[in-house]
């Protein structure tokens, strides 16, 4: 019984133990962002700057990253279907091509937009610039995820619809796309976690009026230092993050993202 | 409700011919089966059909309609697939309104009908469940529901019953059966298993290697196959090969074959010559066991048993003759005297061979 017992806690002890060791960073954010500098209190007083100007910022974050995720949509569900569901030549080349901004050092990628930026589209700094910039660095994260769920549907839910009267635009919307849930989801979450903290890049292209939260808060960082409103900007951000993710498997958790390996 | 009419049906892939030149004319209300092995073209000749596959060559028709260059979704079939394919994100209802909801019925309409097809399957009150929750046999039903409830011109099945287990099947088969009769569709139905296609059709199309080798009722295919691989595939036979010796003319024309030593007496349906080289089918259950004074006939053979087999309700046995090993299947109470009886020497008579031209 005893040596039974001690195994369990072992075991429970070595998961909290990572668990601690992944939450440490954002614990101690947090905890620098409420203690006072002076006396070591602690007060929520440094997140005041976080709804002053702050909350500009971080709406700017999240409109654009929705935007992206729209347009990613819209690319990558007519491309996945190209490439999976219609015979086309060189389709391997075609995919790796389409994914090139996935093995693209995001240094290289931004150096590469600035040039497009100045000298073929006049878009640099602009919040255009922002979201092409943003498109085209993650739309293999929602291509992938949707191809792999198309793989995995059978034809005959396609074939079934059409022999009951639907159109190809009908069966698409009323049996694919819910059937497709899983892959879109997970492409949806894996661009927002990718887009909304996304900074090197960003670096590169974003201007005056466009200046996003991972941006604003590295910022600080360089001109104020390590101040406790340094922190609740960087503790807020995360907590964004956190919660979109939470409120995404709570909607759809157990109905689509089963099998996605993401929960 | 259509007669469906194939001319010359072909399907190529490359130089391969998965279905060559089919023709078939299906009578409106008439249950017909594809039946052949795995890939003989039966499933391709029915998507063809469907308009899921679109035919190298060939025209389909139904009642005087050519639907060739129709998408499926402007065909107005019922196709149920071995898979059912039913959209797992939606209700058993919302399964059956599918096809209506896409014509953009009135809602009162679709409901009325879904109520009328969950009555006609027997499964009322499941309307609200998802396909997942349902057995194996309620979802191929709910898969026939929903296909009926567009009141299809044609109904098609490939292997519906195939993923389910035996019990299921043989009752599975009648409800098919039923239904198609009470609604009076055309029914194209694709199998490989024989005990299925002789429970149901009204006609039964076999077919070998994209054609169709034989097509008639069951009667006329087990008892008068056209050709060696139908003779084979449709129950079981002994292939031999013999000779015409003599042919007795008349309204019913009878020839004498020999072959293996014995002399054979067979209708002749196909103008036999004498001298002209035949094959010869016997069927297992057509050998039997002889004893006594009418052992010397032409007609009867002795063999060593060489094998037997208790199989319930058949003995079956090979019995060597001369080189060749025919297949015996004994039924009835007299099978069980067979059975001390390996490597003993019999005396059996062979009835009813179908002879064809080689």
């Amino acid at each position: 019984m005893r040596g039974l017992r001690l195994r369990t806690v072992l075991q429970h002890g070595y998961i909290w133990l990572w668990l601690l060791i992944f939450v440490l960073p954002f614990l101690t954010t947090l905890d620098y962002s409420l203690k006072s500098v002076a006396d070591g209190s602690y007060s929520l007083r440094a997140y005041r700057y976080v709804f002053g100007s702050f909350r500009d910022t971080l709406l700017l974050s999240t409109w654009a990253t929705l935007l992206t995720i729209v347009i990613n949509l819209l690319v990558a569900l007519p491309a996945a279907y190209a490439l999976v569901r219609f015979p086309l030549p060189g389709k391997a080349f075609l995919l790796s091509t389409l994914n090139l901004a996935l093995y693209t050092p995001a240094v290289v990628m931004g150096i590469s937009l600035v040039i497009v930026y100045n000298y073929v589209f006049d878009i640099a700094q602009s919040f255009t610039g922002l979201i092409a910039a943003y498109v085209v660095g993650s739309y293999p994260l929602m291509l992938i995820p949707i191809i792999v769920a198309l793989r995995d549907l059978p034809t005959a839910f396609d074939e079934a619809a059409r022999c009951l009267g639907a159109s190809r635009w009908q069966t698409f919307l009323r049996v694919e796309l819910p059937l497709l849930g899983p892959g879109v989801s997970a492409g949806i979450l894996l661009t927002f976690v990718i887009v909304f903290n996304e900074y090197l890049v960003t670096l590169f292209i974003a201007g005056p009026g466009t200046t996003t939260a991972p941006l604003r808060v590295y910022g600080l960082i360089r001109t104020a230092g390590f101040q406790p409103s340094t922190a609740a900007l960087a503790t807020t951000m995360q907590l964004v993050s956190f919660v979109v993710v939470l409120i995404f498997f709570r909607l759809f958790g157990s109905r689509y993202l089963k099998g996605t390996y993401l929960i | 409700m259509s007669r469906v009419r194939l001319v010359e049906l072909s399907k190529h892939y490359g130089a391969t011919a998965a279905v060559e030149r089919v023709s078939a004319d299906i009578a409106e209300g008439e249950f017909v089966t594809l039946l052949g092995p795995s890939g003989c073209g039966k499933t391709t000749t029915l998507r063809m059909i469907a308009g899921l596959i679109e035919p190298s060559a060939g025209s389909i028709f139904f009642d005087e309609q050519r639907v060739n260059d129709l998408p499926p979704q402007r065909r107005n079939i019922g196709f149920v697939f071995q898979s059912h394919a039913l959209f797992p994100h939606l209700s058993v209802a919302d399964n059956i309104a599918f096809g209506l909801s896409v014509k953009r019925r009135p809602r009162a309409e679709i409901c009325a009908r879904v109520e009328e097809m969950l009555a006609l399957v027997e499964l009322l009150g499941y309307g609200e469940r998802l396909p997942a929750q349902l057995s194996g046999g309620q979802q191929q039903r709910v898969a026939l529901a929903r296909v009926l409830a567009t009141d299809p011109r044609v109904l098609l099945f490939d292997e519906p019953l195939s993923a389910l287990d035996r019990n299921l099947r043989d009752t599975l088969k009648y409800s098919i059966l039923e239904l198609q009769r009470r609604t009076g569709k055309t029914a194209i139905y694709v199998t490989h298993d024989q005990s299925e296609a002789f429970a149901i059709s009204d006609r039964i199309f076999v077919m070998n290697k994209g054609r169709v080798e034989q097509s008639g009722t069951q009667i006329d295919i087990y008892t008068r196959p056209a050709s060696e691989f139908v003779a084979n595939f449709v129950g079981d036979n002994n292939v031999l090969r013999g000779t015409v010796e003599q042919v007795e003319g008349g309204g019913e024309r009878s020839v004498t074959v020999a072959c293996a030593g014995l002399r054979l007496r067979a209708r002749d349906t196909h103008g036999l010559r004498v001298g002209q080289a035949v094959l010869v089918f016997v069927r297992p259950e057509h050998i039997e066991l002889v004893e006594g004074p009418q052992a010397e006939q032409p007609d009867v053979v002795e063999g060593a048993v060489e094998q037997i087999v208790f199989e319930g309700a058949t003995v079956r046995m090979l019995l060597e003759v001369g080189g060749l090993a025919l297949k015996v299947s004994v039924g009835g109470t007299r099978r069980l005297t067979l059975l001390g009886r390996a490597g003993q020497r019999l005396r059996m008579r062979l009835y009813d061979p179908v002879v064809i031209p080689a």
